[in-house]
């Protein structure tokens, strides 16, 4: 029965305890409700406040981004990258030049390398703030989104006077990047990570130790190590489960074989290592942000390719670590200016998949909180 | 004839008298302030906990409607009343209609037992009843939620509906017992020098309760200046130094009696939309508004009557005696409604800081809190109360002496109350069960998955 089946899960209920029989209850959350992140849609089966089983919807935000890349030359499918997970659009980006320039067997130059990995950084702060501040939103705090926001504002200037924009930013090439740094960048890329710091440490008074968040998130949705690698999760929410596994140190990319990243790991593997996990991620990404405007080193921003770029024919495989997780494009090539294929793996998709595994035997509110802890989003899940 | 003829003649008296006597002259000046005041303090603290949440937040808040963005509320009324009441199609027409009446009607009504000044206040203060009547009318609000939340026929808002029945049932109790503790101090005090009324019988009157707090025996008597000051002001006298906990436990419980953070539960917005109200829009949806910051300015004034003294602050005893001049009892009367008003706005203010900081518990986690922590801690209190008056007086000290070792003693308990609490959320939530529920995970995927916890790069 469904029933027993959940109830296997629920910690605290004794066995065999006596219950009166209610009617189960079909609740449909979202695509519009304000705690999805956008627009999935949970249909859950629901014994009082208890949820007994759970069928993520997706598709809702689908924009067929890999059809659209294989009808795009190399160089404008890097446009469209931004909006897969459209809250780290720079790190797509990387991922997208990464895989071609693998394909083609060339290798950005070496400011072009650090110049990604500044950017990226920044990206994956702006990312982790943004999971950070939905999360105390999610929890009933209002705070936090607000704090976080603006400081993921400072970010999106940032790049607006890097590259124009603000969202889609269309800074990388097959190659190396668009633009160099305008004048006094770097001066105010460090005046912004200094406030960060600040600012962080401030959200950290707000959200880690606070007695209701703590008890809303310690040992709820609790993921164990096996688990998460069944489930091939992959970023702060493998990491969190204890897993030590991370691109950048594991199988380092462009200046990750430079700059040595200290991976972030917690042993919980539950919501609250996922939030702890994101918080430290950014800590680390405001270190490596400093270390990358230290070691910048000159020289060109890109190598000379040709106006239409056709990779040879063939086919391969590059993997990043975006905020969400192991960011993979599977790229083929038939020799011509348009990609034969461009699989996007998108680690919110995969990672979603064991949600209706945790959820089981956990209350409605506890939904809420861990949806929040997985840090979803829909436009890479639907791409 | 002739009888009708002495009647009416009398009844025509009787009405003439009555409109121009001084009690009707009162009665209408403080009706009219009350639903003045009623209206009017939900529209302020709309905007000031959107302007105070702003500032909190690095952000501006409402600045565009009128002059320092005051008008935003009133336009936002403004712009509910003339929106169109959308019915959804399957709901229970009557009970839907009626609900935001039933949660607005107790809120106003809950006034009239809260007196502002010495004059105005309305006769309802004077009640006996005082503390059981405001019970009564915030408990009615529970009604009108459940009505909204089946009313809408609405999963959302049966959900929020049911909820907000628990809790505001369960919050009921520790907000009543906590208000007990100031009762059993009146009647402690009454009859002893330097307050009022019999030995031994205490008062439920929320105007006694203010008098009890304001001790005739104040220093510099004689003097004019701190005769001006003192009399009627003896803020070591207020009840919230000798009950520090029931103050601080009372403010908790009317957080979720008027379902504000972290007890917001029932419109808990990221998980059920918007609770009891989704389904509601125009200016149905803003009674249960109006009636929620009601409610919040209820609570505050009652906390402000019961612990803080009430009106009483320099001045107000000194100039509404009996003997002074018209104009200074109508100054007096003035400065009262301003302490008053302060002291409850203060109050309010903290509600609005505890929003803007504290997440939302889990539905679970608040009713444990109440019925394991907050019943059993009021209820000792109680015991308690009354245990040291016995000791005390079978020891012959002196009245002053029991408010003040009650007061050192209810002072350690707060303490002791924060260390409690803060160790039983610990043990209680799931936090130090996470590894039990970590080892039973483990064992049951263990037979599933092959074991390998961590991968290194030379594996893969």
């Amino acid at each position: 029965m469904a029933t027993n089946q959940g109830k296997g899960t629920i910690p605290g209920v004794e066995e065999g305890a006596e219950e009166i029989k209610t009617q189960e209850m079909l609740l449909n959350m979202g695509p519009q409700h304000p705690s999805t992140h956008g627009v999935l849609r949970l249909v859950m089966t629901l014994e009082g406040e208890t949820v007994v089983d759970c069928t993520p919807v997706i598709g809702y935000l689908h924009r067929g981004i890999e059809k659209i890349l294989e009808n795009r030359p190399v160089m404008g499918g890097i446009r469209y990258m931004d909006n897969a997970d459209y809250l780290s659009p720079m790190l797509n980006e990387i991922a997208y030049a990464g895989a071609v320039e693998q394909e083609m067997g060339i290798e950005p130059p070496r400011r072009a390398q650090y110049i990604r990995l500044l950017v990226g950084e920044m990206q994956r702060i702006a990312s982790h703030l943004v999971a950070v501040g939905t999360y105390g939103l999610d929890l009933g705090a209002f705070t936090p989104v607000l704090w976080t926001f603006r400081d993921r504002e400072g970010i999106m200037s940032l790049f607006e006077a890097l590259c124009g924009s603000r969202f889609n930013v269309n800074y990388l090439r097959v190659g190396g990047v668009l633009h160099d740094f305008p004048k006094g960048w770097l001066k105010e890329c460090e005046v912004f990570l200094d406030q960060l710091e600040k600012n962080m440490a401030e959200l950290e008074t707000l959200l880690t130790g606070n007695e209701i968040f703590d008890a809303r998130t310690q040992g709820v949705g609790y993921i164990d190590p096996q688990q998460a690698i069944a489930f091939g999760l992959t970023g702060p929410m493998l990491r969190a489960s204890g897993v030590n596994w991370d691109l950048r140190v594991n199988r380092p990319y462009m200046a990750y074989r430079e700059v040595p990243v200290n991976m972030q790991v917690r042993q919980e593997g539950d919501c609250f290592a996922r939030y702890r996990v994101r918080m430290q991620e950014i800590w680390e990404g405001i270190r490596l942000c400093r270390v990358a405007i230290d070691k910048m080193p000159g020289g060109p921003i890109s190598i000379r390719t040709q106006i239409a770029l056709r990779p040879p024919r063939g086919e391969t495989y590059f993997a990043i670590e975006s905020s969400k997780g192991e960011l993979g494009i599977y790229y083929i090539s038939d020799g011509g200016e348009y990609p034969w294929r461009a699989k996007i793996r998108g680690p919110s998709f995969v990672n979603l998949q064991i949600l209706p595994e945790i959820l089981r035997g956990h209350k409605i509110s506890d939904v809420v909180a861990i949806l929040g802890s997985f840090d979803l989003v829909l436009g890479e899940v639907d791409r | 004839m002739h009888i009708m003829a002495v009647l009416g003649d009398s009844l025509g008296n009787q009405l003439f008298n009555g409109i121009f006597s001084l009690q009707f002259l009162q009665f209408l000046i403080t009706f009219l302030s009350y639903f003045g005041f009623v209206l009017t303090s939900a529209i302020i603290l709309i905007l000031a906990e959107r302007k105070i949440m702003g500032w909190m937040q690095d952000r501006l808040g409402p600045i565009h409607t009128g002059p320092w963005g005051l008008l935003q509320t009133v336009a936002d009324v403004g712009k509910l009343l003339l929106k169109e009441d959308i019915h959804a199609g399957q709901i229970d027409k009557s009970v839907f209609l009626l609900a935001p009446a039933v949660f607005m009607a107790p809120v106003i009504a809950a006034f009239a037992v809260i007196p502002f000044s010495p004059y105005v206040s309305l006769p309802g203060t004077a009640i006996a009843t005082g503390i059981i009547y405001y019970v009564a009318m915030s408990s009615i609000d529970v009604i009108g939620v459940i009505m909204a939340g089946w009313g809408s026929n609405n999963k959302y808002s049966l959900i929020g509906g049911l909820r907000s029945a628990a809790q505001m049932i369960s919050y009921e109790l520790p907000l009543v017992l906590s208000l007990v503790g100031v009762v059993m101090l009146t009647s402690v005090l009454a009859g002893t020098p330097g307050y009022s009324g019999n030995a031994g019988i205490g008062s439920i009157a929320i105007k006694e309760i203010i008098n009890f707090q304001s001790v005739s025996a104040w220093p510099g008597r004689g003097i004019p200046f701190w005769d001006f000051v003192f009399k009627g002001f003896t803020p070591w006298a207020w009840f919230f130094l000798v009950q520090p906990l029931m103050i601080i436990i009372y403010y908790i419980c009317g957080l979720a009696e008027t379902n504000r953070a972290p007890f917001d539960l029932p419109e808990a917005e990221s998980e059920l939309v918007a609770g009891y109200v989704t389904e509601y829009s125009g200016m149905r949806w803003a009674l249960f508004y109006l009636g929620e910051y009601g409610n919040m300015t209820i609570v505050a004034s009652i906390a402000t009557a019961l612990f803080l003294g009430g009106w009483s602050g320099p001045g107000v005893a000194f100039l509404t005696a009996p003997g002074m001049a018209l104009g200074w009892q109508i100054l007096g009367n003035i400065l009262g409604i301003i302490y008053f008003v302060s002291k409850a706005y203060l109050l309010c203010f903290v509600f609005i800081w505890v929003r803007s900081t504290l997440p939302r518990l889990r539905a679970d986690q608040l009713m444990q809190f109440a019925w394991l922590i907050l019943i059993p801690t009021t209820l000792g209190n109680v015991l308690f109360t009354a245990l040291v008056f016995l000791v005390l007086n079978g020891a012959g000290l002196p009245n002053w002496a029991f408010l003040i070792i009650l007061g050192v003693l209810n002072w350690l308990l707060l303490a002791g109350f924060i260390w409690v609490v803060s160790r039983a959320t610990a043990a209680t939530t799931r936090r130090a069960q996470a590894p039990a529920i970590r080892a039973s995970r483990a064992a049951a995927v263990a037979g599933q998955i092959p074991e390998r916890t961590t991968v290194t790069s030379s594996q893969r």
